[in-house]
């Protein structure tokens, strides 16, 4: 635990360390406030980390998604490398609600960090009743609304594809729990931009985005799928890309801050997102190989500050240049001329928070 | 628990109350590499604290030098050998895939990231007097530091090396300085059938030379260890191989299947790998 030290107004603060420098620190709304923006990716965490690294030192720790009643997950195999990715099939073991505030929801809330609690659902009432349940629980900083894990008999992806759906989820959410609520948005849509509208219309707070692609590897001698299920989500450098161009497009269509996550290893990965339009961002798979994966990446973002004679991280939030008649923009013509005008014009490149 | 393989049930062991390091991650110095055999290696790491695990517990080491991103995951992969005295382990690994061969291509001087040590160690009984281990494959490296173990602490000890060809057994030499009495036996020369590994198990155990039976590598072996142990009132344990991400219980990719519509079977990584084998009924 970190040692705190009394402020001059009596309260008490923590000493200066690279990872609370107040140039790092971000405001992800309704008082979800970090001290860096580097965070976890749920499912990819655990505070099992802890034994390894300084869990204090991240801006937020993200718990894996939680259900409101057990269930076992996926049969294996459940993990399967691909080309700088990996397949996982492992489908949301949950020991439900009630197991997780006896006697896991202490071993996050040990740690100073918020914790935001990942939620899902096999239906959207699920989904609210977890809501109605973890209001007011003391140490639960945020509520991430898992309407995209591709991996579920039911719900992950039936309902975050769907904006109706996905509105409806998320009201009832922000119905039930007063806190900051973000909608974890799947990649596996035509329009992200659409999806993240109708949960930002719907109350959500932030948005976080991606979760894996759905993909599949197959074992050419058993014929086999290589993943226990046949389809798995894809997540890892391969689809940094991908995640990138989807994180932008959600962030010049809302208001509220984008966490972006996606492939995310390093603090050049982190910034890529950020000047995308990404607030905060997380780091999943690159946690397996290396646990001070995020740690790294929070020095690099100061070291970045540094260099470049930066005054704070948003100043780079959605700073991208481009050009909106170049290339791109003869892709958002194309776009528009085949989707029609759903999201902002390139000529209006939303302002930097 | 769950059933695997048919009359076979694996059990959690209770927790361990012995002192072992906690796991860390750290950059450890390669100290040596080479070729044991045609397809297999044996890589040396200094590390002073992993070099302090048990036997049984294994490692996460990523194959690749620091910042490639492919094969990205770790591998995890049986301590073969603790050696304290020069803070340093050894791991024997047979090339697969390719991890296994990026592992491969990496030489002393250079370190290589790795996470432990971590896992359920083996249990070896106070005062045990004699010790069967039987191997299969590159599973039979998840039983030698064991059996180095149990030697240093006045057991016998006797093993059953299986493979698939007389040039994948491995162990040999580490057995033969323990002076153990091995049956080495392979596929391509006909030599591995069960009933010939039972024909060298069974009056270990019917004559009370062994107290424990440790397995790695094949389920066939396993189910035939538990089936000639089990009237004898011999323990048997297995450590289980799996695939994994993380090596410490968050990820959950390394769970052994479900079971029933609630409940999620032991996480190889944390929960074992080495588990306790019961006899039952076969389904």
């Amino acid at each position: 635990m970190r040692e705190t030290i009394p402020d001059s107004d009596g309260s008490e603060r923590a000493p200066a360390t690279p990872y609370n420098d107040p140039r790092l620190a971000v405001d992800l709304g309704r008082g979800l406030r970090l001290q860096n923006p580097v965070m976890p990716a749920s499912g990819c965490f655990g505070p099992e980390m802890g034994a390894l690294v300084d869990l204090n030192q991240l801006g937020a720790l993200v718990t894996k998604t939680i259900f409101y009643h057990p269930r076992a997950g996926n049969p294996s195999p459940r993990l399967a490398e691909t080309p700088a990715g990996m397949l996982n099939s492992v489908g949301i073991p949950s020991r439900g609600v009630a197991h997780f505030l006896e006697h896991i929801l202490p071993a996050y809330t040990r740690y100073q960090v918020p914790t935001i609690v990942s939620i899902g659902g096999l239906s959207v009432r699920e989904y609210w009743d977890l809501a109605a349940r973890l209001d007011g629980v003391p140490g639960v900083a945020a509520l991430e609304v898992n309407i995209s894990c591709p991996n579920l008999e039911a719900g992950g992806l039936e309902i975050g594809a769907n904006p109706r759906h996905v509105a409806a989820v998320i009201e009832g959410v922000v119905q039930r729990f007063a806190g900051p609520v973000i909608a974890k948005l799947t990649p596996n849509v035509t329009r992200i931009a659409d999806i993240a509208r109708a949960a930002e219309d719907a109350g959500a707070t932030a948005i976080s985005a991606i979760n894996t692609f759905v993909a599949m590897a197959i074992d050419v001698r058993s014929r086999r799928p290589r993943t226990g299920t046949p389809t798995a989500g894809l997540s890892g450098p391969a689809i940094k890309p991908l995640a990138l161009r989807m994180v932008w497009e959600v962030a010049r269509t809302v208001q509220v801050p984008v966490i972006g996550m996606g492939g995310i290893s390093n603090a050049e990965d982190a910034l890529e997102f950020i000047l995308a339009g990404a607030t905060a961002v997380a780091i999943g798979t690159a946690n397996f190989p290396r646990p001070t994966a995020m740690h790294e990446t929070i020095l690099g973002l100061r070291a970045f500050l540094d260099a470049e004679g930066i005054g704070h991280i948003h100043d780079l939030v959605g700073t991208l240049r481009y050009e909106p008649f170049g290339a791109v923009g003869t892709l958002d013509a194309a776009r528009e001329a085949t989707m029609g005008p759903s999201w902002p014009s390139p000529e209006q490149p939303r302002e930097p928070r | 628990m769950s059933v695997f393989p048919p009359g076979v049930a694996l059990q959690v062991l209770a927790p361990d109350p012995s002192e072992r390091p906690p796991p860390r991650f750290a950059a450890a110095p390669i100290t040596a590499q080479y070729r044991i055999a045609a397809e297999h290696y044996l890589l040396r790491l200094r590390d002073p604290q992993i070099a302090r695990g048990a036997p049984g517990q294994f490692v996460m080491i990523k194959p690749t030098r620091a910042l490639e991103v492919h094969p990205q995951l770790p591998r995890p992969m049986a301590v073969y050998r603790y050696l304290p005295a020069s803070e340093e382990f050894e791991i024997v690994y047979r090339v697969v895939g390719t991890g296994t061969r990026v592992l491969s291509e990496r030489a002393a001087g250079e370190v290589a990231e790795v996470m432990g040590p971590v896992g359920q160690p083996f249990r070896l009984r106070p005062g045990l007097a004699g010790l069967l281990l039987i191997g299969r494959g590159i599973g039979t490296c998840s039983l030698t530091a064991a059996a180095e173990r149990a030697a240093a602490q006045g057991a016998r000890v006797y093993a059953v090396v299986s493979a698939r060809r007389r040039e994948f057994l491995v162990g040999l030499d580490l057995f033969a300085r323990l002076e153990a009495e091995v049956l080495a036996v392979n596929d391509a020369d006909g030599t591995s059938a069960p009933a010939r590994v039972g024909a060298f198990v069974a009056p270990l155990v019917e004559a009370g030379r062994v107290q424990q039976i440790l397995v790695c590598g094949s389920h066939r072996l396993i189910a035939l260890a538990v089936r000639l142990a089990a009237p004898y009132g011999v323990e048997v344990q297995v450590s289980l191989e799996a695939h994994m991400a993380c090596g410490i219980g968050y990820c959950h990719g390394c769970s052994h299947g479900a079971v029933g519509e609630s409940e999620e079977a032991p996480l190889v990584c944390r929960d074992g790998p080495v588990f306790r084998c019961l006899q039952v009924e076969a389904a």
